[in-house]
């Protein structure tokens, strides 16, 4: 499958990479192809341009603050989650994409 | 007779350090002198300090001195002359370190609930203490002989004689033994008042008037005084009354003798004193190192007995005396120092909280201590300063003197230059705000960019090269003299030095010694009070002073090194020019040989050598500037806490080797690689050891909840110098986890914030004996907690970035288990580092 993501937190200093690093891993231990965008301190970085979008098939938000730009994404599959249980429970978060 | 009308000028009122120094001026001369307050009718005689200060007088009274007597115009001319110049220079300094350290209001989550009772007061002194309550017992003095003692007035006399005499000798001696200055100073202002000619002419006088005993005399005169002290619209007066009653109390206990008053405090322990209030003589009288603090009722923050709690560094708080009437003796009690707190029957975890608060502070106070590198090399570090406002901030940091004080901003920006009294009075005011410590001014440095509308110096070609600094001293003799005076007469509120900048050769020290000695000469002729001696030093700027070091040094007392001119000069590249920056680069060989050089002409010359310029603050220099043997190093403030830091870490002898090695290095470059790869050897400084060092990690932590974790890793943080104040970091990062908490789930806790009280940020761990439960709800136990403190508003983003991937890292098994499993501080340091180098 192809993922993108945007992980947010309120600080933006741990929590926004944590879940990233997460996602990432966990993807592509379970086989799909995953693009992550971090929205923390230092801005967005790793930004998902039009194509990536294009390219995938559903996005997963895993954030507690309201994620930018987020009329990017619009007709795509959305999950949302909080940032923890994208780092606690990352295999449940990707679960719930369905095969 | 002559009259000289004036307005009080002092805020603090008309107390004993203006009253002694009018006092000393009236007795310089053979001739009478009253004192009136036109405001309260009160009159004084000017001889006696006691008299002078029960008139009452505060800031803006009408007051007048009527002079009389065979030296009448002598004594008026130096009194115009004193209320001109030296009274506005008397008030005391605001009391020392009173302002609690610890915003009110926010308390951590250890105060809610519990079985202890909270009080809060106000801070009288800092620090924690924790011990038994004891109520202070005032015993009355034993009146035998009081009532019936004899009407003879001879004998009361004599009696009163014999007692102010013994009394006398015990202050005098006990002043002469007194560590702290502020005790001695204290002493001494009670010896003034047992033999001040107006406190001993009223007990006379009641004696032999009204026939009345010593005793009874003593304390009608005592209470007048204090009566008179008490009803002053001064707080800072009404607060000396208890000194007076004090003094009549150790008069009567020489006469009757008196049972002491600690009689009532346990035998054995420490113990904390409770009294409404406290005298200074009882407060000296207690076991100092059993009193672990005090609790007293409205006493007010300048008072001596707080004034002296706070020199012995015991905590002292002030509550309503209702409020202290609900706490009785014998219970175990904490006196919070900092937040201004009492709390009675403190239960365990409090306790816990508060011994390891306890245990910070006595770290803190280690980190304050004077710059030491491993093997006992002193170093002193000192704070560049522009103005007299960036003392606090000089202090505050840790400064041990100040280094350099530009002192161009009194001269900037106005159209006529400023006069000696504005002059003596900034100077004055930041030689009183140093409080003993040692303050190197330079005189007037500008010329070149620098450009006064009032000097008419010719518009040059190159004025970095041009007629600057003391090469213009000659054409503008006046001036420069007009500066020295008001150094030299404000050298009596401080250990004032002062240096000349832009020396290249012998015959500018001699010019500018000549100066001062003719500012020292005229003062004298105008009889103004000044200092006839001070230090002189020249800032080695150009490559010919410092090479010529041991032939100034026969008229400089000491040197600093002003490194960025010195290397702009000795490169010949302009400082400010972009396309040369590589080029100025303290870094050069040849540069860095020039100051060995210098530094070994001092060391032959046996004078003293500091550097003042940007070099000295940069604390990846530091193993080079060790190394060559700097007896100073003076840098803006902010950057001390780091230098002082890393200085503690570094081995002179190693410094040395090093040094020798870059001085055989073919360019800047090199040296730099050098420096790079000695740093990395010992753990040194470098963006990403900036963040972690051994000293913020804790192994085997007793912390037993999450509440003790983030206390002890604030604690850690504020004690390295790298968080103003554990506490508010401490606010900011519960604000953070009471979002939501930061418990990973895989043993790991991560707590972090964003605060205004970071100064740099900062990495910290912890891994508790026993695994914490972080939070009620939590169903896994924490064994590792990693404090992470960003600054309020951060420069750049490279620290954001490293702590970035540190979060990744954390979410890889194998990281947290090499954390887990580390044996050493210096692993668990080695192990975060080259995680954040990777990002590097």
């Amino acid at each position: 499958m192809n993922i993108v993501a945007v992980t947010a937190c309120p600080t933006g200093i741990a929590h926004t990479y944590m879940a990233a690093e997460q996602l990432e891993k966990t993807a592509r231990r379970l086989g799909h192809r995953i693009q992550v965008e971090t929205q923390g301190a230092m801005g967005i970085e790793n930004e998902l341009d039009a194509e990536d979008i294009a390219a995938a098939d559903a996005v997963i938000f895993a954030a507690d603050i309201s994620v930018q730009k987020r009329e990017r994404f619009a007709g795509l599959k959305v999950i949302e989650v909080g940032v923890q249980e994208a780092i606690k429970h990352p295999e449940a978060v990707l679960g719930r994409l369905g095969s | 007779m002559t009259e000289i009308a004036f307005t009080f000028p002092l805020a603090n009122g008309l107390h004993a350090r203006p009253a002694s120094l009018l006092q000393e001026t009236c007795l310089r001369h053979d001739a009478r002198v009253r004192f009136l307050n036109q405001r309260n009718r009160r009159r004084a005689d000017a001889g006696s300090v006691l008299e002078l200060v029960a008139s009452g007088t505060v800031g803006g009274d009408p007051c007048l001195l009527e002079i009389s007597g065979p030296q009448e115009k002598e004594a008026a001319r130096a009194l115009r002359a004193f209320l001109k110049l030296e009274l506005a220079q008397a008030d005391d300094n605001p009391p020392p370190g009173i302002s609690a350290s610890v915003p009110a209001g926010w308390l951590p989550p250890v105060f809610r609930g519990g079985a202890h009772r909270l009080f809060s007061g106000r801070v009288l002194a800092t620090g924690i203490g924790c011990a038994a309550s004891a109520r202070l017992r005032k015993p009355r003095p034993l009146r035998r002989g009081f009532a019936a003692g004899g009407r003879d007035p001879r004998k009361e006399l004599a009696h009163f004689q014999k007692a102010a005499g013994e009394l006398q000798a015990e202050l005098g001696r006990k002043a002469g033994e007194a560590r702290e200055p502020s005790a001695a100073g204290i002493l001494k202002a009670h010896l003034a008042i047992v033999s001040d000619p107006g406190f001993a002419g009223s007990i006379a006088g009641l004696i032999a008037r009204k026939k009345i005993p010593a005793g009874a005399a003593i304390e009608e005169t005592a209470a007048r005084f204090a009566r008179v002290l008490k009803r002053s619209r001064s707080v800072y007066l009404r607060e000396r009354a208890s000194d007076l009653e004090d003094i009549s109390a150790r008069l009567q206990e020489k006469l009757y003798g008196r049972p002491s008053a600690t009689a009532s405090l346990p035998s054995r322990g420490g113990y904390i004193v409770m009294a409404a209030d406290i005298s200074p003589s009882e407060l000296l009288s207690l076991d100092r190192r059993r009193l672990r603090g005090l609790v007293l009722g409205e006493v007010g923050s300048t008072t001596h007995s707080a004034i002296l709690a706070r020199s012995f560094g015991i905590p002292a708080v002030s509550l309503p005396r209702r409020v202290l009437a609900k706490i009785s003796s014998g219970e175990e009690l904490v006196v919070d120092g900092r937040r201004g707190l009492v709390i009675d029957r403190p239960g365990p975890a409090l306790k816990r909280y508060y011994r390891m608060e306890e245990r910070g502070l006595r770290l803190d106070r280690r980190q304050r201590q004077p710059a030491r590198t491993r093997d006992g090399r002193r170093l002193e570090i000192a704070a560049n300063i522009g103005s007299p406002l960036e003392l606090a901030a000089a202090w505050r940091n840790g400064a041990e003197a100040i280094g350099l004080f530009r002192s161009e901003i009194l001269f900037l920006e106005r159209d006529a230059p400023p006069g000696e009294d504005e002059q003596f009075a900034a100077y004055s005011q930041a030689a009183r705000a140093a409080g003993g410590r040692p303050m190197i001014i330079r005189t007037l440095d500008v010329g070149g960019d620098k450009r006064l509308p009032y000097l008419p110096l010719p518009r040059e070609e190159n004025p970095f090269l041009g007629f600057r600094a003391v090469r213009f001293y000659p054409e503008q003799e006046e001036l420069i003299r007009c500066q020295l005076r008001a150094i030299l007469r404000a050298a009596r509120f401080g250990r004032l030095k002062v240096m000349v900048p832009m020396v290249t050769g012998l015959e500018e020290v001699v010019l500018v010694r000549r100066l001062l000695s003719a500012a020292a000469s005229e003062l004298r002729s105008r009889r103004v009070a000044h200092k006839e001696k001070i230090e002189l030093g020249v800032m080695v700027e150009t490559p010919a002073a410092a090479l010529s070091l041991d032939l100034l040094a026969r008229e400089a007392d000491f040197f600093s090194v002003g490194s960025n001119d010195l290397l702009q000069y000795f490169l010949a590249a302009d400082r400010g020019n972009a396309r040369l920056g590589a080029l100025y680069d303290p870094l050069h060989p040849a540069f860095l040989r020039l100051l060995v050089q210098t530094a070994a002409l001092a060391r032959k010359a046996r004078r003293w050598l500091g550097i003042c310029g940007e070099m000295a603050g940069n604390p990846e220099l530091l193993p080079l500037l060790v190394g060559i043997g700097f007896d100073e190093l003076s840098m803006a403030s902010g950057l001390i806490p780091a230098v002082k830091e890393g200085i503690g870490k570094l081995d002179s002898g190693e410094c040395r080797a090093l040094l020798r090695r870059a001085l055989r290095c073919a360019g800047a470059r090199d040296v730099a690689r050098l420096l790079q790869e000695f740093h990395a050897r010992s753990g040194g400084v470098g963006a990403a050891a900036a963040v972690i060092d051994p000293d913020l990690v804790r192994l085997d932590s007793a912390s037993r909840t999450s509440g003790e974790a983030i206390k002890e890793l604030s604690d850690l943080l504020e004690i390295s110098g790298r968080v103003t104040s554990a506490s508010a970091l401490e606010e900011a990062v519960w604000k953070r986890e009471e979002t939501y908490a930061t418990d990973l789930g895989f043993g790991f806790a991560l707590p972090h914030a964003k605060a205004a009280a970071v100064r740099s940020s900062s990495i910290a761990f912890l891994r508790p004996a026993h695994a914490i439960r972080w939070t009620m709800e939590a169903r896994s136990r924490v064994r590792g907690v990693l404090m992470i403190a960003i600054p309020e508003r951060l420069k750049g983003e490279e620290h954001l970035r490293l702590i970035a991937r540190l979060s990744r890292r954390l979410m890889h098994e194998d990281f947290r288990a090499a954390l887990l499993g580390a044996a050493s501080r210096d692993r668990v340091t080695k192990l975060i580092a080259d995680c954040l180098r990777e990002g590097e």
